[in-house]
């Protein structure tokens, strides 16, 4: 606020602080004054002393920041949801739909190869999946922060939209519920709140899913948002018919713009791309991590591409189309590079990437029951994260130890 | 005299020699005791109750359960039989009641490995001899209980096949034993999954084994509808199992000749 | 029978206050493995607190003639016998759910609250007590399996003790089935929620913090607005 008279806001704000700090009416109520206030203006408390400093910027413009990076995937999201359901309705010769989704459509079309029809028809299943997990997850983390009296974490304004980009268009809103819960409660409360959570919530969230309701969540029935349309993704098709049945229906700048079936937010790489490239450029996401995942599926890809196999067409996958296919750039760019979850040493970094890159490339070939790995990956790595600063600070203790020797006796 | 010596072995330190072993020997000798009362008195209640377990699996999968009537009553209109597979003869000299398949596929002297060619079940060897059970009506045969085994997803899977006295219509499948995923490949013991073999056909018109479990639904308006069953959804890799399965042990390798035998003689071969 | 106040403690003080697996996280392998059905988990809870407390008076009866050499073994040989005695009873006269069992039963020998209890409490008490403390232990494993089968078999299949409660969407029904409920790795998520819900009203069991966070923030309203 660069003017001399606070504005009508900051006036506002101030009138009612008292009401909710210490001995105020609404005490109790604290955090969620603390919570619009700091959504408007800088916080009030500052860091006094310790080494801590990870990163000079302010945790909520950082979470902010990853938010709006989000834009262009939410965007391609909407559109490609709503082109895999009008040619799902296309093809089935459906004309219109029931219920309220077909009465906001109405007017609109179901048209797929009008922009804003699609555009539309997927906003009416990204929009309620959206709100349904803002809403219920944001009740579940206002709960903990009343119960424990810290602030509400914009970090879950950054878990909320990656959970619901990470979702098949077709889930119960129900399950969007159930899996937001779990991840915020177990994935991270129940460990002492944003800071301390080991895991990615959002990804412990989507495992809920995975393993509870893998019939909603897997398979060829819901990834497009058409009743009785089944269509494989392509990372399923290539586990069960190999490379050519994919190329075969789609083509590699389909996979890579996005116009394929799979979860809302994964399909469009391109749109991954331009949101995780301002990440990388701000600095707010690791470029060491996102090399390290890159470099690790690269390697292990060309690896399995040598050794060939007669009965798994997975292992004929090229890396071009690791990249591009399945959840692979959303979780390299957006998931792996949580900071919380993911090593916090540089060298450490690049390590958990290949961790990362490595095992997804691995899951997805050898493992028959998952066709996909990113999720499955980065949970694992996050778990192997601390492990790996640990041995990165231990040599770099020995080299410097040793350094020191070697001059002494110099 | 023994209980003098008893109590003076008793006196004895705690750390000595002969105490330590005493006591040792004292503890060996009642537990096994205990034990092997046991194993020897319990032996006939649980033999009983295995065999009415297997009675059971097969009464359910034939579809033969009804409410209120025992399974032993049950099971009187089924005759076990042993056939050796290669031949399709019946072996009359191994006792059919008490033939354990199971424990002789994994008996070198009782069974045959299968080469990697063959072997599309994934069950690496199989025994000689299998265990059939004929449900009768009277004298006449209708319908033949094969057992089946292979591997799906993440375990093998054990279950049995019942064909109609044509030998060709499926009665029922159903399997007895599993440990594939909950909600994926687990749903092969869904009721209704099970409900969609009853009145397909295994074998075509040349006797070849057509059954056929498709991704995702029948059409119904195919020709070859009869042979095909849907899919369990989200669990390719478990259906796959089940149609392999049935190949091998339809096919021939498993009981192609025994059934042709049969079709030709009504039962009796 | 009046109960003394040590019996009293042996039986009860295991139920939560000092649970064998929520505060000692002893018998978590079988706790895992035996609670997708709510019939398994009573049969494997009775199965361990007999073993339990016959273990614990039979080698408190003989525990003044064990030599120390040996000590292991001779309860480690009781125990064994305990377990296959009941291993064989269980296949008598529940085989289905036996079955289902099938090498947990057996795997009690390994567990440590069996061990553990004739090791800690046997050897050093009475017969009476021994037995009365292996009931306790047993109890206390025994209502952690219990709770936690609840919940597995309620949510994750929809039955309890084998009889349909909520009618599954898979045969016609309304309730969806949580198919990671019948996951062992479920069993980690309810054992920690208990735990947790243990702590909040027993705050005694927490153990001390291995480190304490620094507080690097110091709160200033109004300041920097």
């Amino acid at each position: 606020m660069s003017s001399s008279s606070p504005s009508r806001l900051r006036r506002l704000l101030d009138g009612a602080e008292p009401h909710f700090t210490q001995g105020g009416k609404y005490e109790r109520f604290y955090v969620l004054f603390e919570m619009v206030d700091t959504l408007f203006y800088s916080p009030p408390n500052k860091t006094v002393g310790g080494p801590h400093v990870r990163d000079a910027l302010d945790l909520k413009r950082v979470m902010g920041m990853v938010w709006m990076c989000t834009f262009p995937i939410m965007f391609m999201a909407c559109f490609n949801t709503g082109l895999q359901a009008n040619e799902a309705m296309q093809t089935l010769g459906m004309t219109s739909i029931d219920g309220l989704r077909g009465f906001f459509l109405n007017g609109i079309g179901y048209d797929p190869s009008s922009f804003f029809a699609n555009f539309f028809h997927g906003m009416t299943y990204f929009i309620p999946i959206y709100m349904t997990t803002f809403i219920v997850g944001g009740i579940a983390e206002a709960a903990f922060s009343l119960i424990r009296g810290h602030e509400v974490n914009e970090g879950f304004f950054v878990t909320s939209i990656l959970y619901s980009l990470t979702l098949p268009p077709d889930i119960p809103l129900w399950m969007v519920g159930a899996g937001i819960i779990f991840g915020i409660v177990i994935g991270k409360e129940v460990f002492g709140g944003t800071g301390k959570n080991f895991l990615n919530p959002a990804l412990v969230g989507r495992a809920f899913l995975y393993f509870a309701y893998p019939a909603s969540m897997s398979g060829d029935a819901v990834w497009t948002a058409v009743d009785g349309y089944t269509g494989a993704t392509a990372l399923g098709i290539a586990a069960a018919d190999g490379m050519a049945a994919v190329q075969a229906q789609f083509t590699w700048w389909e996979a890579f713009i996005g116009t394929i079936p799979g979860s809302i937010g994964e399909t469009s790489t391109l749109a991954i791309f331009i949101g995780g490239g301002i990440l990388l450029a701000t600095k707010i996401a690791s470029w060491r991590i996102v090399l390290g995942v890159f470099f690790g599926m690269m390697a292990t890809a060309t690896l399995f591409n040598l050794i060939g196999s007669d009965t798994n067409p997975m292992f004929g996958m090229p890396w071009w189309w690791h990249l591009v296919v399945g959840g692979f750039a959303f979780g390299m760019l957006f998931m792996a590079t949580d900071p919380v979850s993911a090593s916090m040493t540089n060298t450490g970094r690049f390590y958990y990437g290949c961790l990362i890159g490595f095992m997804t490339v691995l899951i997805r070939v050898i493992n028959p029951a998952f066709p996909e790995g990113i999720m499955l990956a980065i949970l694992f790595s996050n778990i192997f994260a601390p492990m790996i600063d640990y041995v990165v600070v231990q040599a770099n203790i020995r080299r410097r130890t040793k350094r020191i020797e070697q001059g002494g006796q110099a | 005299m023994i209980k003098d010596k008893f109590n003076e072995m008793l006196a004895l330190p705690n750390d000595s020699k002969q105490k330590t072993i005493f006591v040792a020997l004292a503890a060996c000798l009642v537990c096994s005791v205990l034990v092997s009362f046991a194993a020897v008195a319990l032996k006939p209640m649980q033999e009983a109750n295995k065999a009415f377990d297997k009675k059971r699996n097969i009464l359910q999968i034939a579809g033969l359960m009804e409410e209120g009537k025992s399974v032993d009553e049950l099971f009187k209109q089924i005759e076990p039989r042993v056939v050796n597979v290669e031949t399709g003869e019946y072996v009359d000299d191994v006792d059919a009641a008490t033939y354990d398949q199971r424990k002789a596929s994994n008996d070198p002297a009782q069974n045959v490995l299968i080469s990697a060619d063959n072997d599309i079940a994934g069950i690496k060897r199989r025994a000689k001899y299998a265990s059939v059970y004929l449900v009768k009506d009277g004298d006449a045969v209708k319908s033949y209980i094969l057992p089946i085994k292979g591997y799906g997803l993440w375990s093998t899977l054990y279950g049995f096949i019942a064909l109609e006295a044509d030998a060709k219509t499926v009665v029922g499948l159903g399997y007895y034993e599993h440990a594939e995923t909950p909600g994926l490949g687990g749903e092969v013991d869904n009721p209704g999954w099970k409900a969609k073999w009853i009145g397909k056909q295994v074998y075509g018109p040349d006797n070849q084994v057509m059954i056929d479990v498709v991704k995702g639904a029948v059409d119904p308006a195919s020709k070859t509808a009869i042979y095909e069953v849907d899919g369990l959804s989200g669990a390719t890799l478990t259906s796959v199992g089940v149609e392999n399965m049935l190949h091998y042990w339809l096919g021939e390798q498993g009981f192609t000749t025994y059934l042709n035998k049969v079709r030709a003689t009504g039962g009796e071969s | 029978m009046k109960l003394s106040p040590e019996a009293k403690h042996n039986l009860l003080d295991p139920l939560i206050g000092n649970n064998p697996i929520t505060l000692q996280i002893l018998g978590i392998c079988s706790a895992l493995a035996v609670t997708t059905s709510l019939k398994t988990a009573l049969l494997m809870s009775m199965a361990l607190t007999l073993v339990t407390a016959f273990s614990g008076a039979s080698i408190s009866a003989i525990r003044n003639h064990i030599p120390g050499s040996i000590r292991i073994i001779v309860q480690m040989t009781i125990i064994a016998s305990l377990v296959i005695v009941v291993d064989q009873l269980l296949k008598a006269f529940a085989y289905d759910t036996a079955k289902q069992l099938s090498v947990f039963v057996g795997l009690i020998i390994t567990n440590c609250i069996v061990m553990g209890r004739a090791e800690a409490y046997a050897m050093k008490n009475p017969p009476g007590l021994s037995f009365l403390d292996g009931i306790g232990n047993g109890l206390g494993y025994s209502l952690i399996l219990i709770v936690v089968a609840f919940f597995r078999e309620l949510f994750g299949a929809g039955s309890l003790m084998g009889y349909q409660i909520l009618p599954l969407t898979t045969e016609g029904g309304w309730y969806q089935s949580n198919g990671m409920l019948l996951l062992p790795p479920s069993a980690f998520f309810i054992i920690g929620i208990m735990i947790w819900v243990i702590r909040t009203y027993q705050p005694e069991q927490n153990e001390a913090p291995d480190f304490v966070i620094h507080e690097s923030h110091s709160h200033s309203a109004g300041e920097s607005h």
